[in-house]
C-alpha cells in the first residue's frame, strides 16, 4: 500500500467536493434546464426564420392583448400589494412580541395553503351565488346577482391575495432591522410623523420593498390558477395562454414561444428591479 | 427598550389587512360545515356531511393518495440529494465557487408552468414515463430550491471545527456526518423538508402537464371539480388539506419558529 | 414663574403596569449642566425620554424655560438628542445627517450648507461631509451626533450615555470635549451616565437616582462630601457605615457607642444630643489604623489587599467588619490587634434610616 493509497485518497478528497453536489447539479441540468432551454430553443426554430413564430404571435391582436394585460395585472398586483403591505408590516413590525408572534403566523398561514384552496375562497365570495351577491340581494341593493367573477377586477382581487404574504413578511423583515432610535433622532430634529415616514422609513425600507416586489411582480407575471379561476376565458393571462395552446388545441409551436416570451420577461423585470434597486437603494451602507 | 407606538389610523388599516387576509379562509371554513347544498356564509345550520361526502368521493381519495406518495417521494429524493448539495457547498466554499449555489435556486426563477410544459414535451414524452414517475420527477426539482437554501443557511452557521474536533479523536467521516453535522441542524432539515412537502402537495402549475388518465393529484382533482362544480364539499376538501398545513406548521413553529423558516 | 430652562414637576411615569417614576421633580438653571446618575432601570432614561416628549407622564408637568411642554409632541420640542448609539441616519452622508433639522425647520439652501460646514469645522469633520456613517471610527460617529444635535440651536441639549460605546482614552477626550462646546456656547444641557467618574467631572451638579426618584441633586463636591443618605454615601465611596448613639457629650468632643458596646471618641459638632442616633460614614482612608486604645473601636486584622502606595484591611471589629486603608511602609499582618479612629474631617453624618 503506501504511495499508492495516499494518491488514491487525495484524489477522492479532491473529488469529494464536487461528487456530492454532483447529483443535484444533474437533476437540475437534465430535468430542467434541457427541457427549458430546448423550449426556448424550439421557439425560434421556424424555417421561415428565425422570429417568425414571434412575428405570428405577435401579429394577433388577441395575443398582444394578453401579453400587456399579463404585464399591467402584474404591475397593479405589486403596487397594491406594496401600498397595502406597507400597512401591515408597519402594523407587525411595531406590535408587542405576542401579537407580532400571532400576527406573523397569520400572514404565513395563507402562504402554505394552496393556491387552489384560496382562489376558491374567493369564488365563493364573488360567484354568481357568492356571499358577496347573497347579501347585497338580502340588503335589497341590488334584485339580480351581479357578475363579480370572470373580471379584471376579480384577478386582482386574487392576485394581491396571494402575493400579499410575501410582500408583507418582506417588509416586516426590513422594518425590523431599522433602529428604532432612529425615529427618536428624526423626531427629536423635527421631523412631523409623516416626516419620519418619508424621510427615515420609507429609504430604509427601500431594499424590502425590491425585494417583496420582484418576488410578487414575477410571481404574479407566473401564476395559472388564480387567473383561471377568477378570470376564464375572459381574462387569459400568459400562462393561461400557455396552459390552453399545450393542452386543449395543442399547438407547441405557440406555446414554445409563449414559454419563451414569459422567461424573457421574468428576466427582464429582474434585471429592471435589481437596476432600480441600485438607483434607489441607501448609499454607504456596509 | 420600549415599544413605539403606532399611529392609530396605520394599525387601524393595518388591521383591515390582515382582515383581507383571514377573510376568504373563514368563509370557506364556515361554508365547509353549512348544512346547505349551495356555498353559503355565515353558515346555516351545522353539519359535517360534506366532509363525508368527500370521504367517500372515490376520486378525491384516490388523488388524496397520489399526492401523498408524490409528495413523500419528491421530498426524500430532493432531500437526499440536496442534503448533499447543501453540505459540498458549504463545507468546500473555497473549492466550489460561491456562484455556483445559484444553480439550485434556477427551479425558482422559471415560471412553473414553463417548467411543466417543457418536462412534459421532452422528458416524459420522450422517455415514455408513467405519470406518477413523471409527477415525482417534476416535484423533486420544484422542491429542490428549499431544500439546499433552508439547509444552507442553517450550515452557514454550523461550526465545521466541531466535525475536525472528531475526526481527530478518531472517527470515521460518514459517522460524524450523521452523528456530528446532522443533529445540529435538524431543525433546518425539518424546516427544508416541511416547505417542501408543502410545496408538492399544492402544486398545481407543474403537475396540471403531468397528470394523466385516471392518475391525478389532489389540487389537480380540485381545480378540475371546481371548474365544473360548486358546492360545499369542495370546501370541505379545502379544510382538510388546511388541517394538513396547520398540523406541519405547528411542527415547524415548534423546532424553530415560522419566521425564520420561511425567509 | 422661575426662568429655569427645564423643569420636571411631580412627575409620575408608566411602563404598562409598573410604576417607573415616582414624583419627580427637578429644575435645571439657564446654561447649566445637570447630570442624571445611576444605575440600569434608576428611571433615568426615562427622564429624558420624557423631556424628549417620547413618552407621556402619568402625571405631573414639563416645562422648558417657562413654557409649559407636556402635551407637545417631540419633532416641537426642538431638544437636541445625542444618542447612546448615535442613531445616525444610515442613508444620509455626514453633512445631510447634520444638515437634517436644519431642514425640518425650513432652513435653506445657502444658509444651511453654511452653519453645517460651521457645525462640522468646530467638531473637526470638515474633510468628512461626504462620506457615510458606516465608513466613520465610533469617535467621529460620535462627534457627528453632537454636530447634529447642536446645529439646531436647541434651548436644550440632551445627551444619553453618548461615551458609553467609546474606548476608554477616547471617552477621556470626547469629555472635556463636550463640556467646552456646551460652555462656548452656555448650553443647557442633561447628561445621562451610570459612570460616576464621567458625571462627577462633566457636571455642574449631579442628580443621582434610585428606583425612579432623584435621591440627591447637588454639585459634585457636596456629593462627594456630603451625601444626604446611605445610598449615596455608598454610592460616593463611603463603604463603612456605622450605626452610632451618643452617650456623652463634652463640646466638640463626643463619645459615642456603636453596636457590640465598643465606644469612640469623635470630634464632631454636626451630632445631636445624648442619646441622639446617626451613622457615620467613612471611606477606606477616613479610618486611622493605630495601636488599641480606649477612644477608638477594637478590631483584628484580615485580610489584607496590596492597592500601590498604600495597603487596604479588612478588619473585624465588635462593630462588624470595617475596610481601611493603612501605609505601605508599615504593612501589618493578619491577627494583629489594632485600634480604629474616625478622621473626623473626612467622614459624613447620616441620619439613621428605619431599616
Amino acid at each position: 500500500m503506501g504511495a499508492d493509497t495516499i494518491t488514491r485518497t487525495n484524489r477522492v478528497t479532491a473529488l469529494a467536493p464536487w461528487l456530492l453536489v454532483l447529483p443535484a447539479t444533474m437533476a437540475v441540468f437534465a430535468l430542467l434546464a434541457v427541457p427549458v432551454g430546448s423550449t426556448l430553443a424550439e421557439s425560434f426554430s421556424n424555417p421561415l426564420g428565425v422570429f417568425e413564430n414571434y412575428r405570428r404571435f405577435f401579429a394577433s391582436d388577441y395575443n398582444r392583448m394578453v401579453v400587456l394585460r399579463s404585464f399591467w395585472i402584474a404591475f397593479a398586483t405589486t403596487a397594491i400589494a406594496l401600498a397595502a403591505g406597507f400597512f401591515a408590516a408597519y402594523l407587525i413590525a411595531g406590535s408587542g412580541p405576542r401579537t407580532k408572534r400571532i400576527l406573523i403566523l397569520l400572514s404565513v398561514f395563507p402562504l402554505l395553503t394552496g393556491v387552489v384552496v384560496r382562489s376558491f375562497g374567493w369564488m365563493v365570495i364573488l360567484g354568481r351565488n357568492g356571499i358577496l351577491n347573497n347579501a347585497l340581494i338580502e340588503l335589497g341593493l341590488i334584485n339580480a346577482p351581479l357578475s363579480l367573477l370572470f373580471n379584471q377586477g376579480a384577478v386582482l382581487v386574487g392576485m394581491v391575495y396571494l402575493f400579499l404574504p410575501l410582500m408583507i413578511l418582506s417588509l416586516v423583515g426590513v422594518l425590523e432591522t431599522i433602529d428604532q432610535d432612529l425615529y427618536s433622532a428624526a423626531e427629536s430634529l423635527g421631523s412631523s410623523p409623516f416626516g419620519v415616514f418619508r424621510q427615515v422609513t420609507f429609504p430604509l425600507a427601500l431594499p424590502g420593498m425590491v425585494v417583496g416586489s420582484i418576488l410578487v411582480f414575477t410571481g404574479s407575471l407566473a401564476t395559472f390558477v388564480t387567473p383561471r379561476l377568477l378570470g376564464g376565458e375572459r381574462q387569459m393571462t400568459l400562462a393561461t395562454l400557455l396552459h390552453e395552446k399545450a393542452i386543449i388545441s395543442f399547438d407547441w409551436e405557440a406555446a414554445n414561444t409563449i414559454a419563451t416570451i414569459m422567461i424573457v420577461l421574468t428576466a427582464l423585470s429582474l434585471v429592471a428591479l435589481g437596476m432600480l434597486a441600485k438607483r434607489l437603494s441607501p448609499k454607504g451602507r456596509a | 427598550m420600549q415599544q413605539r407606538s403606532v399611529n392609530p389610523v396605520v394599525a387601524a388599516i393595518g388591521w383591515l389587512v390582515m382582515a383581507f387576509l383571514m377573510a376568504p379562509i373563514v368563509i370557506v371554513i364556515g361554508a365547509a360545515v353549512s348544512d346547505t347544498t349551495y356555498l353559503a356564509f355565515p353558515p346555516q345550520g351545522f353539519s359535517l356531511r360534506w366532509f363525508g361526502n368527500v370521504l367517500q368521493q372515490r376520486s378525491f381519495m384516490a388523488s388524496f393518495q397520489t399526492s401523498m406518495q408524490v409528495a413523500i417521494s419528491a421530498t426524500s429524493i430532493a432531500l437526499a440529494i440536496g442534503l448533499f448539495a447543501a453540505y459540498g457547498l458549504a463545507r468546500f466554499g473555497k473549492t466550489i465557487p460561491a456562484w455556483f449555489g445559484s444553480v439550485f435556486l434556477l427551479p425558482l426563477f422559471v415560471p412553473e408552468i414553463v417548467f411543466g410544459f417543457s418536462l412534459l414535451k421532452t422528458v416524459i414524452v420522450s422517455l415514455e414515463l408513467p405519470v406518477t414517475t413523471a409527477l415525482i420527477v417534476g416535484h423533486t426539482i420544484i422542491c429542490l430550491p428549499y431544500m439546499v437554501r433552508v439547509i444552507s443557511a442553517s450550515l452557514s452557521s454550523f461550526d465545521f471545527s466541531i466535525e475536525e474536533a472528531a475526526v481527530s479523536l478518531g472517527m470515521h467521516p460518514i459517522k460524524v456526518f450523521l452523528t456530528i453535522v446532522l443533529p445540529n441542524i435538524r431543525s433546518g432539515v425539518i424546516a427544508a423538508v416541511v416547505l417542501a412537502f408543502i410545496t408538492s402537495l399544492n402544486d398545481v402549475a407543474v403537475s396540471l402537464f403531468l397528470t394523466g388518465p385516471g392518475v391525478s393529484t389532489l389540487p389537480i382533482e380540485v381545480f378540475t371539480y371546481v371548474e365544473q362544480f360548486f358546492d360545499p364539499s369542495v370546501a370541505a376538501v379545502s379544510v382538510l388539506l388546511m388541517g394538513v398545513t396547520i398540523i406541519v406548521m405547528a411542527l415547524v413553529e415548534r423546532t424553530l419558529g415560522l419566521g425564520k423558516a420561511v425567509k | 414663574m422661575q426662568s429655569n430652562a427645564v423643569s420636571l414637576n411631580d412627575i409620575v411615569a408608566h411602563y404598562g403596569n409598573s410604576q417607573v417614576l415616582h414624583g419627580l421633580n427637578m429644575s435645571v438653571a439657564d446654561g447649566e449642566l445637570v447630570s442624571l446618575l445611576g444605575s440600569s432601570g434608576c428611571g433615568k432614561t426615562t427622564t429624558l425620554r420624557l423631556l424628549a416628549g417620547f413618552i407621556r407622564p402619568s402625571s405631573g408637568s414639563i416645562a422648558l424655560s417657562g413654557r409649559d411642554v407636556t402635551g407637545l409632541p417631540p419633532y416641537r420640542r426642538g431638544i437636541g438628542i445625542v444618542f447612546q448609539n448615535y442613531a445616525l441616519f444610515p442613508h444620509l452622508t455626514v453633512a445631510q445627517n447634520v444638515g437634517f433639522g436644519l431642514k425640518q425647520r425650513q432652513v435653506a439652501e445657502p444658509e444651511r450648507g453654511k452653519r453645517v460646514a460651521a457645525m462640522l469645522e468646530r467638531v473637526g469633520l470638515s474633510s468628512f461631509a461626504d462620506r457615510y456613517p458606516s465608513a466613520l471610527s465610533g469617535g467621529q460617529r460620535q462627534r457627528v451626533a453632537l454636530a447634529r444635535a447642536l446645529v439646531i440651536d436647541p434651548p436644550l441639549l440632551m445627551l444619553d450615555e453618548p461615551l458609553s460605546n467609546l474606548d476608554a482614552k477616547l471617552r477621556v477626550d470626547m469629555r472635556s470635549e463636550i463640556r467646552e462646546l456646551q460652555r462656548a456656547n452656555k448650553r443647557t444641557a442633561i447628561y445621562v451616565t451610570h459612570d460616576q467618574e464621567e458625571a462627577f467631572s462633566i457636571s455642574d451638579r449631579v442628580a443621582i437616582m434610585d428606583a425612579g426618584r432623584i435621591v440627591q441633586l447637588d454639585a459634585p463636591e457636596t456629593l462627594f462630601t456630603r451625601p444626604v443618605n446611605a445610598f449615596v454615601a455608598r454610592f460616593v465611596g463611603f463603604e463603612n457605615l456605622v450605626p452610632m448613639i451618643v452617650v456623652e457629650r463634652d463640646g466638640d468632643r463626643v463619645i459615642c457607642e456603636a453596636a457590640g458596646g465598643v465606644r469612640t471618641t469623635l470630634s464632631l459638632a454636626a451630632t445631636g444630643p445624648v442619646g441622639d442616633r446617626f451613622v457615620i460614614g467613612a471611606r477606606p482612608e477616613g479610618l486611622a489604623i493605630g495601636a488599641p486604645s480606649n477612644s477608638t473601636i477594637p478590631g483584628t486584622i484580615g485580610v489584607r489587599t496590596y492597592l500601590g502606595r498604600t495597603y487596604q484591611y479588612r478588619i473585624d471589629t465588635p462593630a462588624g467588619p470595617l475596610v481601611a486603608n493603612g501605609p505601605f511602609s508599615q504593612p501589618l499582618q493578619q491577627g494583629e490587634a489594632v485600634g480604629i479612629g474616625f478622621l473626623a474631617d473626612q467622614c459624613c453624618i447620616l441620619p439613621m434610616e428605619n431599616n
